[in-house]
């Protein structure tokens, strides 16, 4: 079963691009209702997301870990240190998205960087040498490539996000989100 | 088919191949000879068949956890982009400007 987003919270996202996508055009009117829709989506959106982050981290953290206890359970909190530290103190809900987003990209570099450690592992070890296929190779070194670009551009974004919000004090919104963590 | 009947000779183990496109039979024979070559292709066509099924596992796998990391991606894309035009930012040549009557 892939994990995804409720339909209620995919479509006040596809009405957030469509109100952008007028607003950027110049409508004046979408833009205002652009500002209202984002104050009044936002804590949901975030709840959602968040909460889909913390649901895929598990499987994610078990194939990372590849059986290792220890790292199964050092990895999460790892997780969560990170989280707190790309957040920052008193993030707004943009925040918190934005830096679950980093940490599952993060994530996501270190299940592919596992799965080709594997590879290469058992070439090493002779046991299934023929594991070892050239069109797998190229398959998760395109991973990696892909993973790597989505994790910086992850970075790229919080960075913006954050270098434009110190001149627009007016998107803030202080709203509490409870993440449900499996 | 691999082995082949002929009147009067008995079995014959035949290996198809391609050289250049074209599909080259090669007739290895029958006995032993054919056995032992017999065994050798099924054994390496097993081999084949469990890693390609092994692969396509461990591909779904990888794409199943990617799936939720695409959804978080994009929304995450879509807010921060909302909220930017929303406070009176767009984007101009691939850079973010603030509107004027912002």
């Amino acid at each position: 079963m892939t994990l995804d987003l409720p339909e209620k919270t995919k479509d006040e996202l596809r009405e957030l691009r469509e109100l952008s996508r007028q607003a950027e055009d110049g409508d004046l009117e979408a833009r205002v209702k652009l500002q209202r829709r984002v104050k009044a989506a936002s804590p949901e959106i975030v709840a959602e997301a968040s909460n889909l982050a913390a649901l895929s981290e598990t499987p994610m953290v078990k194939f990372v870990s590849a059986g290792d206890a220890l790292m199964r359970e050092a990895l999460p909190k790892r997780l969560a240190l990170m989280r707190a530290e790309i957040a920052g103190e008193n993030p707004t809900p943009l925040e918190i998205l934005l830096s679950e987003r980093i940490v599952s990209c993060w994530l996501l570099v270190q299940v592919v960087e596992a799965l080709a450690a594997q590879q290469i592992y058992s070439r090493y070890k002779k046991e299934k040498t023929t594991l070892f296929s050239l069109s797998f190779q190229r398959y998760v070194l395109k991973w990696q490539e892909s993973a790597s670009s989505r994790y910086l551009a992850a970075i790229k974004d919080l960075a913006r996000v954050r270098k434009l919000q110190t001149n627009t004090s007016s998107v803030q919104v202080n709203t509490q989100i409870n993440v449900i963590r499996p | 088919m691999p082995w082949e009947k002929r009147e009067g000779r008995g079995r014959y183990y035949t290996r198809t191949r391609r050289v250049d496109g074209r599909r080259v039979r090669e007739y290895i024979g029958g006995g032993v000879p054919g056995e032992i070559a017999a065994f050798s292709d099924e054994h390496k066509r097993r081999v084949r068949e469990e890693t390609a099924a092994h692969l396509r596992e461990r591909r779904e796998e990888l794409e199943a956890l990617a799936a939720p990391v695409a959804c978080l991606e994009e929304a995450a894309e879509i807010l921060a982009h909302a909220t930017l035009v929303a406070a009176g930012y767009h984007r101009h040549r691939g850079n973010w400007r603030l509107y004027r009557d912002a």
